[in-house]
């Protein structure tokens, strides 16, 4: 045994060669670690005496095939390499995240600054991802092939306009189902308010009635007994049974089993619990109803005596119809075929209903949409304000981009000669970068995980005010959430790593070097600066959409919708099922007024038929000698005791209110609203004028006084056509009351229904709302709006406060060298405070001009959501304006002090 | 020269750790040293040391560098690493028992 003569000699380290990976240096490497070997084994071999040649094949012979162990050499050394790349990418990773986390450490008031700007930024677009994810985005839980599920829209021309109505008649919904070829499933919802229980007990509960079908639209299990079966929810045959949401089974049983079988009364009717839904099974509502019943029963309950004529006619619409097309039929194909479907129960309704419009005429035509009314064609405009809120949260966070930033541009710019140091000695541009962003996105992570956080805490409380009565499930548990702000995160983290490696790329090695640190980078970074511009001027278009929203709220505020609000108790006594005569119901009304004015907290009630906001009787009106005059628009028909005008408090501008004269059997009287007046008469007197109701044959009735003009429905709408008729001249029998209280009227909203109560027979009771809640959610929209515009627009303004001051700051540090000349030369403080001073104004400015320019173009859009407020309303703009300087001068103040004291011996003596 | 003994699998691995436990080497010097150590008796195909030097170099048992061989050449040196020491051991160990097991049946055959 010899001993190798050329193996143990520490070889020297491999990097001197270099080492090349790419797959062709991996080759050549391979090659030249054989070509070794055979020229040794040669060598070795001639030096025994064989000739070249021999020596040759008997190297060849001991290695084998050549050719194959190259190939295969290389395709090891490949994958090794490969795995070499990886394993350094992993540490080079780990190396970088201790090199950020060290970073933090050592300066965590930045660090917590940027974490929070993020938090804030992804923390604000997490909630309003979650609203608007909820409200539009996501289908209703346990949906079955959402994508294939669709609403139905009913067309037909009506005057030459089309109009599309999303309610439809329970026998359209019978005739569409048995006709169309193209839907797997057909199902018919309705939501209801329904008193539930007995006596003290009775609560007005939401209530969802549906088709049986409907269940199959769901891949929802009872969690107990069954849901209701086909041919259960027949009104003819059908069975009187009631499946239980999750969460009133839990609230009102304690999620006991055994209300399977228990009996409830439903209106007028006794139901059997058969079962209960799964937890968060709302069926195609954004708001679970308490309980589902079968459709056709509950409607045969609900119509009482008229059910008889609708469940064949079609003059009532009071459901919405859901399909779901069979697998690989299009939406078009669907579309027409519904299209033809509906156009035959148009047919079918004609020979019922002869005064139908011919087919020609109405072209009924289905329109499909997604299974959430507020993705349909109207949209409530909460919803509108929603996605403009959204849109809002991504600006903030452009913002605290821009911000972040700014900061770690800052950071970078203070870390020049480190940069340029590291630059120096081989350290990569790509590297560098590849360490700056990693330090922003981690900053990115946690500023999200705490944003989640903000998400929660912020989103209970903006989602309490936005939407009130939807079931939200927590926030944070949310995958979608959570993938929403992993994503905002990573784009947030990307945003604000940019501009520092932006200025990494541009260093100049030799100059940064030669400087000395004082000089290190002296002169202002236009990247910091665009930043700050746009930072002002996203800040001037939030703030200007929340002033526009604030003078819209102001505005709604101010109307006066000609009856005090603030006084009014609506109180509607629900008979449920008990039938009384028009004697007795008219002596029920009477002595409801009677009872009510007793009360101590009372100062006056009258009977009402149409309730602002809630429910409005419009008839047509006729002139004599005019053909009809419902041309002037909708015309509101208000039936009102003698106590009408003094109880709500709508004025009477001439003639007179009603009085005890105008009974029955006096001669026909008629007040009208000063707008109908004068749509009526425009150059006469309405007061002594005839008007006929509702048919041109009719009798003629006296117009004896002109009221104030009111608002019956929105707010943003005009004002109404409204005449008022005495109800002892009027027949129907539908009468409600408003009772107008002493003080404010949401206080007495409960003694007001406990005193009426008793008077109920059988199972009658009463609910009783303050005017101001029936009013209030038309103002929601603007209050949102102005309250959320003015809180982000807040929240983008101390951000770029923060970030103004950040740089303004920066700039003196770095000048204080040239401020010591200036006031060594003999310039006074005031210059040196000035000169810091216009330099924040001079960016703020730039700032302004463009975030004017900007939100002038993006108001346009925001116009249909303002009220009687030009969406350039010079006030707003000054004020924003007038803001911003504010800023800008507060944001300078401090740094401007720091140089006015500069001293100039010693900054010149530094360094 | 006797009869050829077949390498059984994973012995060419254990030949290759225990050669590299003198110290680094080249492929070059690995073949002839477990050539002249076994006088030849194995015939240990070159080209599938070279595969083994490299499949354990992926494996992280043995590292690579370019060297300087004694004559003046640009030379791949392969070591142990402290993976290799690992391997070598159980290995060693396990191929004992085996062999042993072996010789135990063809005793008593």
């Amino acid at each position: 045994m010899t001993m190798s003569p050329d193996s143990p000699r520490r070889p020297p380290r491999a990097r001197l060669f270099g080492i090349d990976r790419t797959s062709a240096g991996v080759e050549r490497a391979v090659d030249e670690e054989l070509r070794f070997h055979f020229d040794m084994t040669m060598r070795e071999l001639m030096a025994s005496g064989m000739n070249p040649e021999d020596a040759r094949r008997e190297a060849e012979r001991r290695f084998g095939d050549v050719g194959l162990v190259r190939d295969r050499l290389a395709h090891i050394d490949r994958q090794r390499v490969g795995q070499e790349k990886r394993a350094e990418w992993w540490s080079g990773l780990a190396q970088d995240i201790r090199y950020a986390i060290r970073g933090m450490l050592l300066q965590p008031g930045f660090a917590t600054v940027i974490v929070i700007a993020l938090a804030l930024g992804i923390g604000a677009n997490a909630t309003m991802f979650g609203i608007v994810d909820r409200l539009l985005f996501r289908p209703p839980a346990f949906l079955i092939a959402p994508e294939r599920t669709h609403h139905l829209y009913f067309q037909r021309v009506v005057d030459g306009k089309v109009f599309t109505g999303i309610s439809a008649q329970y026998q359209r919904f019978l005739d569409i189902s048995e006709s169309a070829t193209t839907t797997e499933v057909i199902g018919a919802f309705s939501t209801r308010r329904v008193a539930v229980g007995v006596g003290e007990d009775t609560r007005e509960l939401t209530l969802g009635a549906m088709s049986s079908s409907l269940w199959k639209m769901f891949n929802a299990r009872p969690v107990l007994g069954r849901f209701f079966a086909a041919g259960e929810d027949k009104d003819i045959g059908g069975a009187h049974v009631v499946v239980l949401s999750h969460g009133y089974w839990l609230s009102k049983y304690a999620g006991s089993d055994s209300v399977l079988g228990k009996t409830m009364q439903i209106g007028a009717a006794t139901y059997t619990v058969i079962g209960v839904a799964p937890r968060g099974f709302a069926a195609t509502q954004l708001l679970t109803p308490s309980a589902f019943i079968p459709i056709g029963v509950s409607a045969a309950e609900d119509f009482g005596e008229m059910w008889k004529r609708y469940r064949t006619t079609y003059n009532i619409t009071w459901l919405e119809i859901f399909a779901r097309s069979k697998e690989g039929v299009t939406v078009e194909a669907m579309t027409a075929d519904l299209t033809n479907a509906y156009r035959r129960s148009w047919e079918k309704q004609i020979t019922v209903q002869p005064r139908t419009a011919p087919l020609t005429i109405a072209q009924p035509r289905v329109a499909v949409y997604p299974v959430f009314e507020e993705r349909g064609p109207e949209p409530s405009a909460d919803t509108k304000v929603a996605k403009w809120l959204f849109g809002v949260a991504v600006v903030v966070l452009l913002i605290a981009c821009a911000n972040v930033g700014n900061l770690l541009l800052g950071r970078a710019l203070r870390r020049h000669r480190e940069i340029a140091v590291r630059l120096a000695l081989g350290v990569s541009r790509a590297r560098l970068a590849r360490q700056l962003l990693t330090e922003s996105l981690l900053l990115a992570v946690i500023g999200a995980a705490a944003g989640l956080f903000v998400a929660q805490w912020g989103g209970q409380l903006l989602r309490a005010t936005l939407m009130p009565q939807v079931e939200w499930d927590s926030a944070i548990a949310d995958p979608r959430v959570l993938t929403f702000a992993t994503l905002t995160a990573l784009v947030a983290g990307l945003l604000a790593g940019l501009a520092p490696i932006f200025q990494s790329r541009r260093t100049d090695v030799a100059a940064a070097l030669k400087a000395g640190a004082r000089e290190g980078y002296s002169h202002r970074s236009l990247l910091r600066t665009s930043l700050l511009v746009m930072q002002a001027a996203l800040s001037v278009i939030l703030l200007v959409g929340a002033g526009l929203f604030v003078r819209s709220l102001q505005g709604v505020s101010a109307v006066d919708p000609g009856y005090d609000v603030d006084r009014l108790v609506w109180v509607e006594p629900r008979l449920r099922g008990a039938q009384l005569d028009s004697v007795r119901l008219k002596a029920l009304q009477t002595s409801f007024v009677e009872r009510a004015k007793q009360q101590p907290g009372v100062e006056n009630a009258t009977l009402a038929l149409t309730v602002p906001f809630s429910q409005t009787y419009a008839d047509d009106v006729f002139l004599p000698g005019a053909d009809s005059a419902s041309k002037v628009g909708e015309t509101i028909q208000q039936g009102a005791s003698t106590s009408y005008f003094a109880t709500t408090g709508t004025r009477i501008v001439r003639g007179r209110a009603f009085t005890d004269e105008d009974r029955a059997g006096a001669p026909l009287v008629v007040i009208v609203s000063e707008l109908m007046a004068r749509a009526l008469w425009p150059n006469q007197d309405a007061i002594g004028q005839c008007v006929k109701m509702s048919e041109r044959t009719g009798p003629c009735r006296t117009v004896v006084g002109i009221a104030e003009n009111t608002k019956f429905g929105n707010f943003g709408d005009d004002w109404n056509y409204v005449f008022y008729l005495p109800e002892a001249q009027l027949g129907t029998n539908h009468y409600t009351l408003f009772v107008r209280t002493r003080g404010n009227a949401s206080e007495s909203v409960d003694a007001v229904r406990r005193a009426l109560q008793p008077l109920m027979p059988g199972a009658g009771y009463v609910t009783a709302k303050s005017m101001d809640a029936l009013v209030s959610p038309s103002m929601r929209s603007w209050q949102l709006g102005a309250t959320m515009f003015a809180t982000f627009g807040g929240l983008a303004l101390l951000l770029a406060a923060l970030g103004l001051y950040g740089v303004i700051a920066h700039s003196v540090a770095q000048r204080t060298h040239e401020m010591g000349v200036r006031v060594a030369l003999g310039a006074r403080t005031s210059d040196v405070a000035g000169l810091v001073i216009r330099e924040s104004v001079r960016i703020v400015s730039v700032g302004i001009a463009l975030g004017i320019g900007g939100s002038l173009v993006a108001s346009r859009w925001l116009a249909p959501l303002l009220f009687e407020v030009s969406p350039r309303d010079p006030m707003v703009l000054l004020a924003v304006i007038f803001t911003l300087m504010s800023v800008s001068l507060l944001a300078s103040w401090l740094p401007a002090v720091r140089a006015s004291r500069v001293d100039p011996a010693e900054s010149l003596r530094a360094e | 020269m006797s009869t050829d003994l077949e390498l059984l699998q994973g012995t060419l691995d254990l030949l290759v750790l225990k050669t590299l436990t003198w110290g680094p080497m080249h492929g070059y010097a690995v073949a002839r040293w477990i050539r002249e150590t076994t006088n030849d008796e194995l015939h240990v195909e070159e080209g599938a040391l070279y595969t083994a030097l490299h499949r354990m170099e992926k494996r992280a048992w043995i590292a690579a560098d370019w060297g300087v061989s004694e004559n003046n050449r640009k030379a791949r040196y392969y070591r142990l690493t402290a993976a290799g020491r690992r391997q070598l051991l159980g290995k060693s160990a396990a191929f004992e028992r085996y062999a042993q097991a072996v010789f135990r049946i063809l005793r008593t055959a």
